[in-house]
């Protein structure tokens, strides 16, 4: 069993909003993660699976140290984030890379390709000469962008939305890191130009052995990349386990809502449905337990909307935060 | 012209054509030439069917969309080709006659439709002011009835009339814009990745209100899309277009059960599904050429396994495969 290089233990975040000036939204908190524990270990590509504003950015911020959690600890082989400073923050940024989702933001756009993928090594001092160019050019070659010469010259804009994609990630690898945290990094990208950015993702995995937590709000692409994945709902972790079980056996009333929704070719009729989720919210109630309670067609009203379940074990290697993992669940059908 | 023909191929079916494009060419002038962004397409349409054009970005789909409803840009113009649109030609009528027809039967909803409510005004206001325009001697009093019921149909709660877009989700919001686009009951909705900027469940929801609303009232629809798995859900007929073509046509189980373009068939390759076995994700290798200067023969063919020689240099005709599904391939027979 391959040891845990990651670890999030008990971390939490909250924003803090400003109101808005004309009266729809007072000043608040956006509690982006509660409470999330999780490990993910060497070598693996880890899923972290959401909706918009579950949280899973956010828990990318905090592992690559762009945020701060507010309590609970990050680690990194046993290191502790918030105590690095000096020289072993710096080192810190090095071995823990971020893919971003955009790349068109994320390239400096007055840098040549060759200028953008050299900067990183420039920065933490690991070649000159004749060796970093090596490095970058090898690089830009891994990454597909073939002959690397004719490339290194031009600019973002001269590139497609996946070539610079591509760019970023030899930015990010050229470094050599242990860890890579890859925001949706195919979001902005056509679908038929994804697989290429996926099979990068797994060729570098293989090569250098490095350890990746996918953010990605896609199932489909999870399933494709992940060992492991975990499903992420208003900053809770709904449920954890391996690719393969999460998707096609799912426990989680919340996973199989997402389950459902997803296009199923035209063959809808065919393919049975776990029917979880419920037309409209819970009306009348207060929402303190389930984060998912007011959407679940399978809640208890009384335990699940008063108590926050806990991500427990219901099998090796398989954690599920429902008081009634699988099965039909309290109250039945039944809406309110 | 091969094109002409295959798009007037399947005349023989009961129901008639509402759109008939044939053979249609629409570019734009930029500062590197003549950019070739839609070349002789042909396709037609069926009242109460919808049919899912299909493509990476750069494809040419928007600009169908954009062609028919007659909102190209000014560096935009059309090199050829006739829009039927209950027999009238589209591209012959003024710009008058086409805000007559905008709307009140060829009605669109815009990609990134989130920001196409404007945000000072009330959005019963807004939907109001659409019915007012094209039907001015209305009382206003019933142009809000007809919001109302407009509010019912795409299941938005009818107490949020009166508040400002800022104050809705995005899944409302698109609700509200799909509102929009029926209020003058359209006989034709295009529809431009409604869904892109949406989490899967919400997309799911309006994605079945738009199939609930198309068989219920009986319109017909394009939807214009870069994912195959959502325009195979709401599409009876599929077109996939690439560099500006329409390379492959057919009904949905003909063209995804059976498809015959090398290039239909790359994009299912790339493409992650939870269904089935776990396969390999074969990429699709190279770029999409250009199109200030297309290549002659078949444009796919840089990219393709099993070009031959004579694909490069060679236009590809149209192959009927069934009087319902053709492709644009010479070698589609062949494997």
């Amino acid at each position: 069993m391959p040891e845990p290089i990651l670890k999030l233990e008990e971390v939490s975040k909250t924003y803090r909003t400003k109101g808005s000036m004309f009266g729809g939204r007072a000043a608040g908190l956006v509690k982006a993660l509660q409470c999330v524990s999780l490990e993910v270990l060497k070598g693996e590509i880890f899923g972290l699976v959401g909706e918009s504003g579950s949280g899973k950015t956010t828990a990318g911020r905090l592992i690559v140290k762009l945020e701060s959690p507010e309590s609970g600890r990050v680690l990194l082989n046993g290191e502790v984030l918030s105590t690095l400073r000096g020289r072993r923050l710096k080192a810190y940024r090095r071995r823990v890379q971020m893919i971003f989702q955009d790349p068109y933001q994320s390239l400096n756009p007055q840098l040549s390709i060759y200028e953008s993928v050299v900067e990183p090594i420039t920065i933490h001092r690991l070649a000159a000469g004749r060796e970093r160019m090596e490095r970058v050019l090898s690089m830009i070659q891994t990454v597909g962008l073939s002959p690397p010469e004719s490339f290194v010259n031009r600019y973002p804009h001269q590139l497609s939305g996946g070539q610079r994609q591509r760019v970023a990630i030899a930015r990010a690898m050229v470094l050599e890191p242990d860890f890579v945290v890859a925001d949706e990094p195919t979001s902005m990208l056509d679908a038929s130009y994804s697989a290429k950015i996926f099979n990068i993702i797994l060729e570098m995995r293989k090569r250098f052995g490095i350890t990746i937590l996918f953010i990605t709000h896609s199932l489909a692409a999870a399933r494709y990349l992940c060992d492991r994945i975990a499903v992420i709902y208003r900053g809770h972790l709904m449920e954890v386990g391996t690719a393969a079980e999460v998707i096609h056996h799912p426990l989680h009333p919340y996973t199989r809502a997402l389950i459902d929704a997803l296009p199923k070719f035209g063959l809808a009729e065919q393919i049975p449905r776990y029917n979880t989720l419920l037309e409209e919210e819970r009306a009348g109630v207060e929402a303190v337990g389930c984060p998912f309670f007011m959407r679940c067609r399978k809640a208890h009203r009384t335990q699940c909307g008063r108590e926050v379940p806990g991500l427990e074990p219901v099998g090796p290697g398989r954690f599920v935060a429902c008081f009634f993992p699988g099965n039909g669940g309290g109250a039945g059908g039944k809406g309110s | 012209m091969n094109a002409r023909t295959a798009g007037t191929g399947n005349r023989n079916s009961e129901a008639e054509d509402l759109l008939e494009v044939e053979d249609l060419s629409v570019g734009y002038r930029t500062k590197r030439g003549f950019m070739r962004a839609v070349d002789g397409i042909s396709f037609s349409l069926k009242k109460g069917r919808s049919l899912g054009l299909v493509g990476e970005s750069g494809c040419g789909k928007t600009t169908v969309g954009m062609t028919l409803m007659g909102l190209l840009p000014p560096n935009g113009e059309v090199r050829g080709g006739r829009i039927l649109f209950k027999g009238e030609d589209l591209v012959q009528k003024t710009e008058e006659e086409m805000q007559r027809l905008r709307w009140n039967e060829i009605a669109m909803i815009f990609q990134a439709a989130m920001n196409a409510l404007n945000p000072v005004q009330r959005v019963e206001k807004q939907i109001a002011e659409a019915i007012l325009t094209h039907a001015p001697d209305l009382p206003e009093e019933e142009a809000l009835r007809r919001v109302e019921g407009l509010f019912q149909m795409v299941n938005l709660p009818g107490e949020r009339m009166h508040d400002y877009p800022h104050q809705y989700s995005g899944g409302m919001k698109q609700r509200a814009i799909i509102a929009m686009a029926l209020a003058c009951n359209p006989d034709l909705i295009i529809a431009d990745e409604p869904t892109t900027a949406l989490d899967v469940i919400v997309q799911h929801q309006i994605l079945e209100e738009i199939k609930a609303l198309q068989d219920d009232l009986g319109i017909s629809l394009i939807f214009i899309s870069h994912d195959i798995s959502i325009v195979a859900d709401v599409s009876h007929d599929i077109g996939v277009m690439y560099a500006g073509q329409l390379v492959e046509y057919g009904s949905r189980e003909e063209v995804f059960g059976d498809p015959r373009h090398y290039y239909t068939r790359a994009l299912l390759a790339s493409y992650p599904t939870l269904a089935g076995e776990k396969r390999d994700l074969v990429p699709i290798p190279g770029e999409t050429p250009s199109l200030v200067a297309p290549p002659s023969g078949c444009r796919f063919c840089d990219r393709c396994d099993a070009a031959a020689e004579a694909c490069s240099l060679e236009r590809p005709d149209w192959l009927e495969i069934s009087p319902t599904h053709r492709v644009l391939c010479a070698r589609c027979l062949s494997s």
